[in-house]
């Protein structure tokens, strides 16, 4: 057990539970910008606190720092603190934990991956993982009713960050309601069990019950498909919620995800407004969320700001996990508007590295982002094959 | 210098085509062919191609000057990669050149025009190009090869991709105002059904250019009648021997590997992905990476390399970045590359496994002990290969030569000289003009 970093771990649990208390005093404030909250207005030296402490006892990330020149004696801003690509995780062990401490490990999903992304969990940092993911999920959801989990259970697969979230969620609540309908193919994907989910939303409409539906784009794809080919449609009660999260991992075929929810709305009646975008991997412990809003597109009339879709999804993290939109030319970070690849400052992440530098493009808003998603390489300049 | 509205990919980007305007064309085309390029002599043909290419190589030539001051925003090439590359294609342009493509593909340079022992050629009447990429020498060479068989040509290009084509075909028009009335340019993203259909109905033969599913969905299309000719996407890779790495002859490998990283800044498929150097010469492959690099920087501030997209910047800084988290953690990989941008990138790893480089000058330095070694990294790519450029004393290179050949390239050429084949070049190891042609046999 390392004191330095289970002192940091009580202190920041601490700091995000009164955080949601504080903020859900102010919940009817919906246009709430995000990093709210002066609990985290020593974001800094909290986050150079946390680099201290994994450049001292999480030797893999070390060796990147020391290979990078940049080490706590000398980095004093936490946008300088060296962030680790994702890709990482699948070659090394960054983590703080010794093997015997280490409780859980959550791997990156995709079922072609040769080697996952491996995110080594303690009982501790399990517990900063909840607190976090619990605190973000309130905040978007609030009483999110009864839930329906389009996605295996956390015994049919343990080692996803996205089902173990999930279970919180439902343990959270309480609801004995609340399941998950989907489950583990003999190939290792996850499929959707019809049957039960359609039954869940037939009831729910008889009985007149929010409903909230969880679950991958995918697994949406999987279930949308199924009711256009069945000629079935939805309307589900008022204030029935989505919350859907990115990734299709060739599981299903791609939609953009305007046409997503377009279906969502007319397959299963909930509106654009109620359908909540999730940013997360297994590689951090803490979530972005986007509600779907018109208030940018007006924005985009008026030529203030340029957008590259009609209706745009403004991701933010919580207080204590920061974003940074760096220009993959340049290294630096880019300008309000502009694309680059999103690097996350998550506090959350004490056993492991904070600094997490993803594969993924988006465009800089305030202090969120826009997702655009992985690079795409749409047409080759030259004949050469090239792969991304 | 405005360019008159002669051919399609002049017309102004609102403007859209139509299948009757592409039938049309289509008729013209055969009837200008009928008129004025059948009845040509190879001779002829050959001169004013000839003549074409010394005017492009002229600093004064019009249309040089053109597609060197706008080349860099249209194809993402800087000038100097342009006016490099450009320069390498025309030079190939001589009688002698030409002389030497005819007798190898007809055995006889005059096979087109008459019978010869027996035997003479024509070529398609209306020869379809369906051309990929910014790059402009797979295009220009086919519509050489199109105008040596008397063909008619209707070259579609990528989106926004007309833009060298387009030049050359006007040069050639101004050079002889009735053979640019053979050739059609006209840009388009692919896959539009109406537009395609519309012209491979007319088509006699289609050449392509693309990845295996563009081609696929090509030749599933074509009328019966219709020959297709498809070439897929091609990775090279260079190899270096021992005994060239000494410290008399080091400088010129470096700079010859450098060539062929930064030509067409390595978008073409004679570049190379990776570069295999063999280990325990007098310098070594670590040594020969790191000077590489130093060449690359160098290189970057005379022939630097053109802007790319974020897209294509995204994928070369993820790759960097998961690169140097290797490199921090084994002494035995290295990454080099350009600050403050993703100009160059030179990795050093010691897995044999050939790498898809992201382009635009990423290149990997690979050390092998032996060519078997490399045997064994380039495996997975059997087939996929187009050339193997090749730096080692000249009484080696034959057996490596056909070493290389039987196991699939199919072409070998010396380190520096990847992305500059000779006239002569036969395609994916297809003959250049012997696939465009028919023969008539003639009995006495």
């Amino acid at each position: 057990m390392n004191t330095e970093l289970s002192h940091f771990a009580a202190r920041l649990r601490g700091l995000i539970v009164v955080g949601a208390d504080v903020r859900s005093l102010y919940s009817t404030a919906i246009n709430e910008p995000p990093h709210v909250g002066s609990y985290f207005q020593d974001f800094n030296e909290l986050a150079l606190e946390l680099f201290a402490f994994q450049f001292k006892y999480n030797s893999a990330y070390q060796k990147i720092c020391e290979a990078g020149k940049l080490t706590p004696q000398t980095v004093e801003h936490w946008t300088q603190i060296p962030a680790v690509p994702t890709a990482a995780f699948k070659e090394l062990e960054l983590t703080c934990l010794a093997p015997n401490e280490r409780a859980a490990v959550f791997h990156s999903s995709g079922t072609t991956e040769q080697k996952p992304s491996r995110h080594f969990h303690s009982a501790e940092s399990l517990a900063v993982y909840e607190a976090s993911l619990w605190s973000g999920f309130q905040h978007h959801f609030g009483k999110a009713g009864e839930l329906v989990f389009l996605t295996p259970n956390a015994s049919a697969a343990p080692r996803s960050s996205l089902v173990h979230m999930f279970e919180i969620i439902r343990q959270k609540f309480g609801l004995p309601e609340s399941v998950f309908t989907g489950s583990i193919s003999t190939d290792g994907s996850w499929t959707l069990d019809f049957t039960a989910t359609i039954q869940k939303l037939k009831s729910a409409c008889n009985t007149d019950t929010p409903l909230t539906l969880l679950g991958t784009a995918f697994s949406f794809v999987h279930l949308l498909d199924f009711l256009a080919e069945n000629n079935l449609r939805f309307k589900l009660p008022e204030n029935s919620r989505v919350m859907e999260t990115g990734g299709y991992k060739n599981r299903s075929r791609v939609l953009p995800k305007e046409e997503l929810h377009a279906l969502i709305t007319e397959r299963l009646g909930v509106p654009r407004e109620n359908i909540i975008c999730e940013y997360g991997m297994s590689e951090l412990s803490s979530q972005a969320y986007a509600v779907t809003s018109d208030e940018w597109r007006v924005a985009s009339k008026t030529g203030t700001t340029h957008h590259s879709s009609p209706i745009t999804h403004h991701f933010s993290f919580p207080p204590w996990a920061r974003v940074q939109i760096i220009s993959p030319e340049t290294g630096r970070g880019v300008a309000e508007g502009e694309t680059g690849l999103i690097r996350i400052f998550d506090l959350a992440n004490i056993f492991s590295v904070a600094a997490i530098q993803t594969e993924d493009l988006g465009v800089r808003r305030g202090d969120g982002f826009e997702l655009l998603g992985r690079a795409q390489l749409a047409e080759p300049r030259g004949c050469s094959l090239m792969t991304a | 210098m405005n360019l008159p509205n002669f051919f399609f990919a002049d017309l102004p980007p609102e403007a859209t085509l139509s299948p009757p305007m592409i039938a049309a064309a289509c008729d013209s085309l055969k009837r200008n062919r009928e008129k004025h390029l059948l009845p040509r002599k190879t001779n002829e043909i050959v001169k004013i191609l000839c003549e074409i290419a010394a005017e492009w190589l002229s600093p004064e030539n019009k249309f040089r000057r053109f597609a060197l001051e706008f080349g860099p925003a249209e194809t993402g090439f800087s000038k100097t990669v342009l006016e490099k590359g450009l320069d390498g294609f025309f030079r190939r342009f001589t009688p002698e050149n030409f002389q030497a493509l005819l007798e190898q593909e007809l055995g006889h340079a005059r096979r087109l025009d008459e019978f010869v022992a027996g035997t003479m050629a024509r070529g398609p009447e209306l020869l379809v190009h369906i051309a990929a990429g910014n790059l402009p020498n797979p295009t220009l060479m086919s519509l050489t090869l199109g105008l040596l068989t008397r063909s008619a040509q209707f070259v579609k290009c990528a989106s926004e991709a007309s833009f060298l084509p387009r030049l050359f075909a006007h040069s050639l028009r101004e050079l002889d105002p009735k053979l640019g009335a053979c050739l059609e340019i006209a840009g388009w993203r692919g896959g539009n059904a109406e537009l395609e259909n519309a012209l491979f109905a007319h088509a006699d033969c289609v050449t392509a250019t693309g990845s295996d599913e563009t081609l696929e969905q090509i030749r599933a299309r074509l009328p019966v009648k219709v020959r297709f000719l498809g070439y897929g996407q091609r990775v090279s890779f260079g190899f270096v021997t021992r005994e060239v790495l000494r410290e008399e002859e080091i400088e010129k490998v470096i700079s010859r590997a450098a060539d062929d990283v930064i030509a067409w800044d390595q978008n073409g498929c004679l570049s190379p992905h990776v570069i295999y150097v063999e280990e325990r010469g007098a310098v070594e492959s670590d040594e020969f990476a790191k000077r590489l690099a130093v060449e690359l920087a160098k290189r970057e501030t005379t022939e630097p390399r053109g802007k790319i997209s974020v897209d294509e910047a995204a994928v070369i800084a993820s790759r960097r970045a998961i690169y140097e988290t290797i490199a921090a953690h084994r002494a035995d990989a290295k990454i080099w590359s350009s600050q403050g941008s993703t100009a160059w990138t030179l990795v050093f790893e010691h897995d044999v496994k050939f790498r898809f480089s992201p382009l635009n000058r990423f290149i990997f330095v690979k050390p092998v002990p032996d060519l078997n070694a490399v045997r064994q990294g380039v495996d997975e790519i059997l087939g996929k290969v187009s050339t193997v450029g090749i730096a080692a004393p000249p009484a080696k290179m034959k057996d490596l030569a056909t070493h290389f050949a039987r196991w699939g390239a199919t072409r070998i050429c010396p380190l520096g000289q990847m992305q500059n084949p000779p006239l002569t070049w036969r395609h994916d190891g297809r003959p250049a003009l012997g696939d465009l042609i028919t023969w008539t046999d003639f009995e006495l």
